[in-house]
């Protein structure tokens, strides 16, 4: 979506366990749901 | 063909401003996500910035991950934070971008964005602001922005496209957008994204 909307020079960086041991855990679990930080640049 | 939004913006957007009206007046609420300062120490944010925050700068903080991780802000950038919250994340990059920067964050609810300005002033920040908007239609100029910065948000939105196409717009050519965001690893069934109660938890 990133790509389809400009953006270049993507990167995601390394995920984060952001639901552990908060109410939400289950659920994202089960759809391997967790947290990356992304970088996107707008062409010159 | 253009992307079908499978549940209803409007209704969506209600249904989010309570949730984070809650995280706004009751930071200590059980919520389905962590909160305050040990969700900002789990997210790797450095801690001895967020020690020297006043709690009501912090306690409503609820990101999913660091913004800043993959790279740091400049000092003199000029950023936007959308859907800013109480405001942390603004104080964070306030703090790379030092006083020639300036910092806009956006937030369409009214508890949040009283937090965040009552905390802006207690910091004396001058070169922080905040105004009520939505993140589909920013009030900010044409390529005003050298970074657009945004945590947890966008999933929280039902057309994402129209989104990115708005931060192409207040960016400058050559501006970055540094946002965190969560992604699933198994695939949802289209019932469950339908479902708009397990969106907001």
């Amino acid at each position: 979506m990133l790509k389809e909307a400009g953006f270049v020079d993507i990167e995601i960086g390394a995920a984060v366990d952001t639901f552990g041991g908060a109410r939400g855990e289950k659920n994202a679990r089960v759809f391997e749901v967790q947290g990356y930080p992304f970088l996107a640049v707008k062409p010159m | 063909m253009a992307p079908e939004i499978m549940v209803d913006a409007a209704t969506l957007r209600e249904q989010v401003k309570e949730k984070y009206r809650e995280v706004a007046v009751n930071p200590h609420g059980s919520f389905h996500f962590h909160t305050g300062r040990a969700l900002a120490a789990r997210l790797g944010y450095d801690e001895s910035l967020t020690a020297s925050l006043p709690d009501s700068a912090v306690e409503s903080f609820a990101g999913v991950a660091n913004p800043f991780s993959l790279r740091s802000l400049s000092e003199g950038e000029r950023v936007i934070d959308l859907g800013s919250g109480g405001g942390f994340d603004c104080f964070v990059a306030a703090s790379q971008v030092g006083p020639k920067g300036h910092v806009i964050g956006v937030d369409m609810t009214q508890e949040m964005l009283v937090k965040a300005r009552r905390a802006s002033g207690e910091l004396g920040l001058e070169n922080v602001e905040f105004r009520e908007g939505l993140i589909e239609d920013l009030p900010v100029e044409n390529g005003w922005a050298d970074v657009v910065i945004n945590n947890g948000v966008i999933n929280l939105c039902a057309d994402k496209r129209r989104i990115f196409s708005e931060i192409q717009r207040v960016l400058r050519p050559g501006g970055r957008l540094q946002f965190a965001d969560i992604a699933n690893g198994k695939p949802i069934p289209e019932a469950a994204i339908r479902n708009m109660d397990l969106w907001t938890g």
